[in-house]
């Protein structure tokens, strides 16, 4: 039965659509976005500023070079950790920690920088690949803590993930403050800057395309997961039917644990993409919440591997306007923040009038 | 005789299909009056529109004469209009009395408890039935459930009763006792439209009978100027056989022994306690029963997906006794769950998706790590033509396919062999609930088939006739034990039926 809810104006309808074209499809979203900049410039207004303006600086952002390599920087890590958790959201398991998974990962990747600046542990070639070994190593583990939670105890894993957020965040607090602060930072809050062989700049010298890169092999390695491989297929049994994989002989526990581990890995990788692509050291709030913007564009891109590095893109490119708008507008960076809140909203609605018809009735005056 | 209801030229699209294709239907006071056809005829959209639940694109509606207007079931209750719908809608945590008088509007700050209590005893007691209305639902048997659903209506004083599929979930007995109710308030000069699609019932308790088949309404006749022959080739268009399939396969070795088996419910309780039984080769087992009293838990033990709290299962002579469901698949165990569009498939995947559902981990469509998926198409397009499965392709979302289709799906997966060859044993439960004569044919003759073949069946139903029809024995099972073994030659409906009911009272 389609939910009816009953007002004083009359009974509000909600029916699933049967079917619906691409073409419509397509428009809806153009709908929403417009909508969403309607909204947007009506706000722009109102603080006194011009929101032609406003926007052609938000569009520079896509068409000036180095604007555009900015936000392909930006999307890196919002990329990687969305492609994980288009995985773990296949499986039915609702990572909100992907932020936390990200902070492991910067912890491992700074972890190996140090430990060979220190110690000279080992030949400087193998850094870089040790760094990815283990942010995704760390970053998965982070992920496996709640995954196992859920595959042995059930214990449902939106809180766990969402909690040890703040446990890495405050791990790292403790590591820049502590015992890898740089000696020669002056006091401040920061590990030493990385060392060139440490940065992801293999591709033409900038890490917005070894960045680039990245994601789009992030990409193809989540979608032939999902779609060509064993336990990319039990992944997504598991998490349209626990009940159904049990009688498919798929063993759930071990999907869950296995799922959840790729999820975290990949945004571990995250996470290496910030310290030694964005910024180049670890800080405290290395990542301004890049990990629930992943969650915004996973959803955004309907878990599609492809589409997740399209949106990321977009969302990039919000993150650079926001900076950009500071600079030469004045406008608070919050601004920026709420512009993406605002999309964020109209595409949600619009992706829900599209999936739903919603009517309503007009109560009859009486017919006697 | 005076028009209770009159349905003229109702017409009503769904996206794709017309469920109703100018419908005409009528219901006199004092007739039980079939509405007979198989899933999918359009029954249950016509009693919906009827109801209020669904609005025709097209035509009439007369209650008593007048046309109306139907908007909502609130305006079919206070026309005098009530249903019975296939599944129970009560609340199980609250007593009778609650349920009856919810939503009834009557009292308005207090509710006089005892008024209610007296009048629903009353009613009850005139269609001879006991009901205790302060006991809670959860309490009481189907069969109990449904004279609540019964007398809420009744109490709310419709002469319009239409009944959806409803002996469905009921025992013989219970069934004759609904039928006799249902005459009484036939001669009380109410109307009753009762949805089946079961030949016996048609013939044993109604006055007229109306038959669909496509959305349109192919006769009515009085039903004592007809036969069960005639309304069958009404019904699906063409004849067909009734009587004993017989097929003469050879025993063979045991291929399943279940030794005192006990296994735990969802509810923490033992729902099996103490199960023994034993399969041959080629031998179908009918397991026979009012459901819930532990089939399923029984064939799940079978399956691996249930870990036995004692006793032991053996597979071709070999213990298998908690051994998990993908053992139990390559062992060659095929089992086909209760409510297959729920537990049989994923509907969100496609239709080569779960055919493979099973098959998909071993050779020669994966390698254990790399999915073969022009292999699975391959075969997939295969098994779509040999089991007959209407779909559009192989990619199609199983969601879009029909139930009967759906469970054509499951048994192709289930019996063609993907995973090791035919199955040694099938356990199949309740595999034709739901489905219209023709998908039920299909089932039939593709388990005989496989008898024939040297597989061992667990067959569990519901339905007396088609255990009648297609098992060696009949196991009869009540409280999660079995209470008699009959060979088929001395099995009748009767002597199962008693079967049932003395453990009940045993048990009471």
């Amino acid at each position: 039965m389609p939910p009816k809810i009953e007002t004083r104006f009359g009974r509000i309808r909600v029916e699933r659509r049967v079917g619906y074209g691409r073409l419509y499809s397509i428009s809806m979203t153009l709908l929403s976005l417009a909508l969403a900049f309607l909204v947007v410039a009506l706000i722009l207004t109102s603080l006194g500023l011009d929101p032609i303006k406003a926007f052609q600086v938000i569009f520079g952002v896509f068409t000036k070079p180095s604007l555009l390599l900015e936000s392909i920087k930006q999307s890196i890590p919002i990329c990687l950790a969305a492609l994980g958790l288009g995985i773990a959201f296949k499986m039915n398991f609702w990572n909100i920690g992907a932020e936390g998974q990200i902070y492991m990962g910067m912890i491992a990747s700074t972890g190996i920088v140090l430990l060979h600046e220190y110690y000279g542990f080992f030949y400087e070639w193998m850094v870089m690949p040790l760094m990815f070994l283990t942010s995704f190593l760390l970053g998965g583990a982070w992920c496996l803590i709640p995954g196992a939670l859920k595959a042995r105890l059930g214990v449902n894993e939106i809180l766990p993930t969402l909690m040890l957020n703040y446990v890495a965040i405050l791990i790292v607090d403790f590591l820049v403050h502590g015992p890898w602060r740089d000696p020669k930072g002056y006091g401040f809050p920061l590990s030493i800057p990385f060392p060139e062989y440490a940065k992801l700049n293999i591709v033409l010298g900038d890490p917005a395309y070894t960045g680039l890169l990245l994601s789009i092999l992030g990409a193809a390695a989540a979608f032939f997961l999902l779609e060509y491989t064993r336990p990319g297929f039990e992944i997504k049994v598991v998490g349209q039917s626990p009940a159904v994989a049990r009688y498919a002989g798929i063993h759930v526990r071990s999907t869950i644990l296995l799922g959840s581990f790729l999820a975290g890995g990949l945004a571990g990788i995250g996470g290496l993409s910030i310290v030694s692509g964005i910024i180049g050291r670890l800080r405290p709030g290395a990542s301004p919440g890049y990990g629930y913007t992943a969650i915004i564009v996973a959803a955004l891109a309907g878990l599609n591997p492809w589409v997740i590095v399209a949106v990321s893109i977009f969302f990039g490119g919000l993150i650079t306007a926001g900076g950009a708008l500071q600079m030469s507008m004045g406008i608070p960076k919050a601004a920026a923040q709420m512009i993406q809140a605002v999309i964020f909203l109209m595409i949600l609605v619009g992706e829900f009038i599209k999936r739903y018809k919603v009517t309503i009735e007009r109560p009859r005056v009486d017919e006697e | 005789m005076e028009k209770l209801v009159e349905l003229r030229g109702i017409v009503k699209r769904f996206p794709g299909v017309v469920a109703n294709d100018r419908v005409d239907f009528e219901l006199r006071r004092g007739e039980v009056h079939a509405l007979l056809g198989e899933n999918g005829a359009g029954k249950t959209t016509l009693m919906n529109i009827l109801y209020g639940l669904y609005k025709p694109d097209e035509g009439e509606i007369y209650v008593r004469g007048r046309r109306v207007e139907l908007k909502s079931p609130r305006d079919a209750i206070s026309l005098g209009i009530g249903m019975v719908h296939q599944n129970f809608r009560l609340v199980e945590s609250h007593t009778v009395l609650e349920n009856i008088i919810l939503g009834l509007g009557e009292d308005k700050l207090r509710i006089d408890f005892e008024k209610h209590r007296r009048r629903i005893m009353e009613l009850a007691e005139r269609y001879g039935w006991r009901i205790d209305p302060m006991v809670r639902i959860w309490q009481l048997s189907a069969g109990e459930k449904q004279q609540v659903e019964l007398l809420k209506i009744l109490y709310r004083g419709a002469e319009i009763l239409i009944l959806d599929e409803p002996t469905s979930v009921l025992t013989v007995q219970e069934t004759r006792r609904l039928f006799e109710a249902l005459r009484r308030m036939a001669r009380e000069g109410k109307g009753i439209i009762f949805i089946t699609h079961k030949l016996n019932e048609v013939m044993e308790v109604s006055d007229r009978v109306t038959v669909m088949r496509k959305g349109r309404v192919v006769i009515t006749k009085e039903t004592r100027e007809t036969t069960k022959a005639e309304l069958a080739n009404y019904m699906i268009g063409r004849p067909i056989v009734f009587g004993q399939k017989k097929v003469s396969a050879k025993l063979g070795s045991i291929v399943l022994k279940v030794i005192d088996l006990k296994v735990l419910g969802d509810r923490g309780y033992p729902a099996i306690n103490g199960v023994s039984l034993e399969v041959r080769r080629g031998e179908i087992l009918g397991i026979a029963g009012v459901s819930g009293n532990g089939q399923v838990e029984l064939a799940e033990a079978i399956a691996g997906l249930r870990r036995p709290l004692a006793g032991r299962i053996l597979l071709n002579g070999v213990d298998v006794t908690g051994m998990d469901a993908g053992k139990m698949i390559e062992l060659g165990v095929a089992y086909i769950p209760p409510e297959g569009n729920k537990l049989g498939i994923v509907p969100g995947f496609r239709v080569v998706d779960n055919l493979f559902l099973k098959a998909y981990r071993y050779p020669p469509y994966s390698n254990n790590l790399l999915l073969n998926w022009g292999k699975m198409l391959e075969k997939a397009q295969e098994l779509i033509e040999e089991f007959g499965i209407v779909t559009p392709s192989a990619l199609s979302r199983t969601s879009s396919l029909s139930g009967g289709n759906i469970q054509r799906l499951i048994l192709a997966r289930e019996l063609s062999g993907i995973v090791g060859g035919i199955p040694r044993l099938i356990v199949a439960a309740y595999p034709t609930k739901g489905l219209d004569i023709g998908a039920t044919e299909f089932v039939h003759d593709l388990l005989l088939r496989y008898k024939e073949m040297g597989s061992g069946i667990i067959f569990i139903s519901e339905d007396l006739e088609e255990l009648l029809l297609l098992s060696d024995k009949i196991a009869v099972i009540s409280g999660g034990r079995i209470r008699g073994v009959l060979a088929r030659e001395e099995a009748d409906a009767e002597k199962i039926g008693l079967l049932m009911s003395e453990a009940v009272i045993q048990a009471g």
